[in-house]
């Protein structure tokens, strides 16, 4: 059992925990049949357009168009 | 009617008649007013030198105002079958929240050193006026989280708010998110943004404003407050709703500060989850009601100019006729 000081495997990596509960998701979508996979893999489609701002300039957009799991 | 068809035949006639010059009236008058006579002249002979009042103007008008009222009596049919799909699911992504709610509360005054206004608005235009109230929401929260050792950021989602806010407000201004309404809205698209939103911001509370949807013509900017987990530890120490949290077990190997923290970003993305949807609901509804009241007001702007219309084209009519008439007995007074 992990200590008390010890913080889960995926937060020391970096993630949070929504893109941890994400990637879990996305195990669980794989492993469904068709055809609801497909429907399914329908819902997890991102897309948007993220620009950071500096000094009252916005900065150039990352445009965010992939797999959830990123 | 027979008038009519000879006042078309006339047109087609006359324009070899119709070089005829617009007799230039050779008096001290200035520019403007002979171009005024010009135009009077114009109107009175028509395009091609038809002597009647031209109804060619109102006609186009008309015209070009029944396209428009069919294109936003359209534009309103799309909105409201949009509304219908996102409507149910906005409701049942009410119950995502509420179990947050009920044990970590809703603290809309709380006071912290490091606040993130999120601001949701539409990336489109026609919605009526849901952008500017969040954006005036947006702003009054501002004003009252500032303060000496006090700092507000804005993140803004939509074009429409980050035109509005780039005005007075650019300096504040983290982050801005466009283009999120391109696929259907989903649990893992918003979950990302608010990842990347934790991510890049630092905060102490977030509160993210926008249009809560209660029926198809009442929408409500609305604040929903998530706290960071620091704070909600020092909140619980106070005492309250927060304090009662240590009443509960833990199981498994992790501390209460590690439960927060988990908590605290699964409740940021499922209140940004059911405030983006929400927001596109509001947004639905209120384009249907400008759209619907933008088609009635077109219908009024076509009565009137039916109206008109057909006063010029009796006067024309009338006009024909009397001349005719006063040709024939002039005409008979000379036999």
């Amino acid at each position: 059992m992990a200590s008390s000081a010890a913080v889960p495997f995926w937060r020391a990596a970096g993630m949070t925990y929504i893109t941890y509960s994400n990637i879990c998701a996305n195990l669980v979508r794989k492993c469904l049949k068709e055809p609801f996979k497909a429907e399914s893999m329908n819902r997890e489609k991102v897309h948007f357009s993220l620009s950071k701002w500096a000094d009252g300039k916005p900065q150039k957009p990352v445009l965010r168009s992939d797999a959830p799991e990123v | 009617m027979a008038m009519a068809v000879f006042r078309r035949e006339g047109r087609r006639l006359l324009p070899s008649i119709a070089a005829r010059p617009i007799a230039p009236i050779r008096s001290p008058l200035s520019s403007d007013q002979r171009r005024i006579n010009l135009h009077l002249f114009c109107r009175e002979e028509g395009p091609l030198g038809v002597r009647s009042i031209s109804t060619q103007v109102v006609r186009n008008r008309m015209k070009s105002v029944k396209n428009i009222q069919k294109i936003t009596k359209a534009m309103k049919m799309v909105a409201a079958s949009k509304l219908r799909a996102v409507q149910g699911r906005a409701e049942n992504s009410r119950g995502l929240w509420q179990p947050f709610t009920a044990l970590l509360g809703d603290n809309p005054s709380i006071d912290v050193k490091k606040s993130v206004v999120v601001t949701l608005s539409s990336d489109k235009g026609l919605c009526g006026g849901i952008n500017s109230t969040v954006v005036k929401v947006s702003r009054a929260l501002y004003k009252l989280n500032a303060g000496p050792e006090k700092d507000v950021k804005f993140v803004i989602v939509g074009e429409k708010a980050k035109a509005i806010m780039f005005r007075d407000s650019k300096n504040d201004i983290s982050l801005t998110v466009t283009e999120l309404n391109k696929n259907p809205l989903n649990y893992a698209q918003v979950s990302v943004l608010a990842d990347d939103i934790l991510k890049n911001v630092e905060f102490d509370a977030l509160r993210i404003v926008y249009n809560k949807f209660h029926s198809v013509v009442a929408f409500l900017p609305t604040v929903a407050t998530v706290l960071s987990p620091e704070i909600i530890e020092k909140e619980s120490e106070v005492g309250g709703k927060l304090g009662e949290l240590d009443s509960y077990e833990i199981e498994g190997g992790e501390t209460k500060g590690e439960i927060l923290q988990n908590l605290a970003e699964f409740q940021f993305s499922c209140v940004m989850f059911n405030a983006v949807l929400e927001n596109a609901c509001s947004e639905m509804g209120a384009r249907m009601s400008a759209m619907d009241s933008s088609s009635r007001n077109a219908g009024e702007m076509l009565d009137r100019l039916t109206l008109t219309y057909n006063r010029t084209r009796q006067a024309s009519i009338t006009t024909e006729l009397i001349e005719i008439i006063s040709g024939a007995s002039a005409l008979e007074a000379a036999k």
